[in-house]
């Protein structure tokens, strides 16, 4: 186990290494000069030339990477041009929304993807699970941006339940009860994903009941639902667990959607208007940050997966 | 002809798959005979007759500009078919090739796939995101912007049964007999492939719509003259309260068309080679 997690820590020094040139030659790729897109239209001529000598862009373009990973590591990540302050300043602003509406989204894809997930295998062939297979695939087929307006809708505009737009801190007035405003959002964004997960607990709970480990318990006349939990769920749980990377990487990008639909202020809604602001710095940092984070997770979901199924890390 | 008779064996017994068939069928009629189906220009304005209801002369109504909902959304279904079959082009000839190359000549395969491990470091409408806005805003950039980011994963997926049927007894046969690199590729390997590819396709397709109705949405897709259903639905989401069957046609139009490719690739799935099976995630 120990040396598997080293070896699987060292592949991903490359990758990271690589991608992080991906992201650095991002500003590079964008036509006209790096520095006058850094600073902005309002940059003088003399404000270039001393960002041009700052970051070195005169010189080689790897020397300008190894610069740039520098101040990297020691947490620069440069200025934002719409907010005037650092660009890690920017990120953290967003980060307690983005992070509080990806629990409650884990959260809603857990208590609802693993149940009908684990009902629609036991029913399998019956109407049961034609009806839960059939919405699930429904489900992953929505546009999640869609799904949102007609949440907001129904429940804000309509019966008025529950709030359409913004975040107000937890920290604010109102403290834990302004999770309300993540209601929908997390609804919106849990819908394809659950989707997903109802259809992958389904199809390997069924290669899994197929194993003899598991006509033995039937055979031994255990009771059907304990079969289904203890002998079949508990070794379907590896399939699902290694989809949780996959699940991430598709929250990070449906949040982008979500949070605009919702007006959330988070580190997805950022990106867009970073982009549509052309504020440079922040796109790569952002960027940047979630390609890290994304590498990470999928590194704690092979350990995961390794330390569930010890054939895994032996092979 | 042989992947005809594949389609049709999938579809037998499944009703709901042959039903999302037909109506893929329709909406490849829609699309490729829209100017004849479209009872008006979809940029025609017609300012005094903004916002009216469906009925006539508008059967799904029109938009804020008075443009006719029915006939954007037909042209909406030429441009989701145009969308469509060009990312699954994209992602099949770059990520495809890949694929079998990286899974044929493994010295090759070891550079190849890490690039692509690289690219898939990206969350797949991130890198969309990414490439569009050094981009500009085009029908062809939208395209390759798609296809590439599905491509890594097509890569992926081919490399996989480009090594478990390279060491087949039928190709170790056909190279004992002389065939050389080009010939084992595409004359003794692809043709094993297709059906799976096929599979592949139907799912790019299905996620290809979201996926440029998403961009369409966040303002960074099709430019925001071109009638799509994604543009559609940016365009009169602040309308959602006072006219609902702006965002509702399109909608369902997306949701019915995503659905009905998603059947088909399931269907196409359950029918494929069982060695391929586990390749595929699909939905």
């Amino acid at each position: 186990m120990i040396a598997y997690t080293f070896k699987r820590l060292l592949t991903l020094v490359p990758t990271l290494l690589a991608a992080s040139v991906l992201v650095f030659l991002f500003i590079h790729l964008i036509p006209g000069d790096p520095a006058a897109i850094l600073l902005g239209d309002t940059a003088t001529p003399e404000e270039i030339l001393a960002l041009t000598r700052e970051l070195g862009l005169d010189r080689p373009l790897w020397q300008q990477y190894v610069l740039w990973f520098k101040n990297v590591l020691s947490g620069d990540l440069g200025r934002s041009l719409f907010f005037d302050t650092p660009v890690l300043q920017v990120i953290a602003d967003g980060a307690e929304t983005s992070i509080l509406l990806a629990l409650l989204t884990m959260f809603w894809i857990v208590i609802l993807g693993i149940p009908i997930g684990i009902v629609s295998a036991s029913y399998k062939g019956t109407w049961i699970d034609q009806v839960t297979s059939g919405f699930a695939m429904l489900f992953a087929s929505i546009p999640t941006f869609w799904l949102g307006l007609y949440l907001i809708l129904i429940f804000s505009v309509g019966l008025g339940w529950l709030p359409s737009s913004g975040f107000p801190s937890v920290s604010d007035e109102g403290g834990w009860t302004n999770m309300r405003y993540l209601i929908l959002p997390s609804l919106t964004l849990a819908a394809p994903n659950a989707a997903l997960i109802i259809r992958l607990v389904r199809s390997s709970m069924l290669d899994v009941s197929r194993e003899d480990h598991v006509r033995t318990a039937r055979s031994k006349g255990l009771h059907p639902a304990r079969v289904a939990i203890k002998h079949v769920f508990r070794n379907a749980l590896i399939a699902v667990a290694a989809a949780f990377g996959f699940t991430f990487a598709a929250l990070i990008s449906e949040a982008v959607v979500t949070e605009t639909v919702f007006s959330l202020p988070g580190i997805g809604r950022l990106v867009v208007q970073s982009i549509l602001r052309r504020d440079y710095p922040v796109i790569q940092g952002v960027i940047l940050i979630i390609v890290v984070l994304y590498m990470f997770v999928n590194l704690l979901v092979d350990l995961a997966y390794a330390w569930l199924d010890p054939r895994v890390s032996l092979s | 002809m042989k992947l005809l008779t594949f389609v049709k064996e999938a579809l037998e017994g499944r009703k709901l798959a042959t039903a999302g068939a037909i109506w893929l069928l329709i909406i490849v009629v829609a699309g490729i005979a829209a100017p004849l189906i479209a009872p008006f220009d979809p940029l025609e304005i017609d300012p005094i007759a903004r916002l009216s209801e469906p009925g006539t002369p508008y059967l799904f109504g029109t938009d804020h500009f008075g443009r006719d909902t029915f006939s954007r959304a037909v042209y909406g279904a030429r441009m989701a078919l145009i969308i469509g079959i060009g990312s699954v082009m994209v992602a099949l000839l770059c990520g495809g090739l890949v694929g079998m190359l990286s899974g044929y000549f493994t010295g090759l395969g070891h550079v190849l796939m890490r690039m692509v491990d690289v690219l898939m470091a990206f969350p797949a409408l991130l890198l969309a995101l990414v490439l569009m806005t050094v981009l500009e805003r085009s029908v062809f950039n939208t395209i390759l912007v798609i296809g590439i980011v599905y491509a890594t994963t097509t890569a992926r997926i081919l490399f996989g049964m480009m090594l478990k049927l390279k060491n087949e007894v039928f190709i170790d046969a056909a190279r004992c007999s002389g065939a050389g690199h080009l010939s084992l590729l595409f004359r003794h390997i692809l043709p094993n492939l297709l059906s799976p590819i096929l599979v592949q396709a139907t799912f790019i397709f299905a996620f290809a719509q979201l996926q440029a109705a998403a961009l369409d949405f966040l303002g960074l897709g099709l430019p925001p003259e071109v009638p799509s259903w994604g543009n559609m639905l940016a365009e009169e989401r602040i309308y959602i309260t006072r006219a609902p069957w702006l965002l509702i046609f399109p909608g369902v139009l997306i949701i019915l068309s995503v659905f009905s490719m998603n059947l088909l690739g399931d269907a196409l799935r359950d029918r494929i080679d069982p060695r391929f099976k586990d390749d595929i995630a699909g939905v």
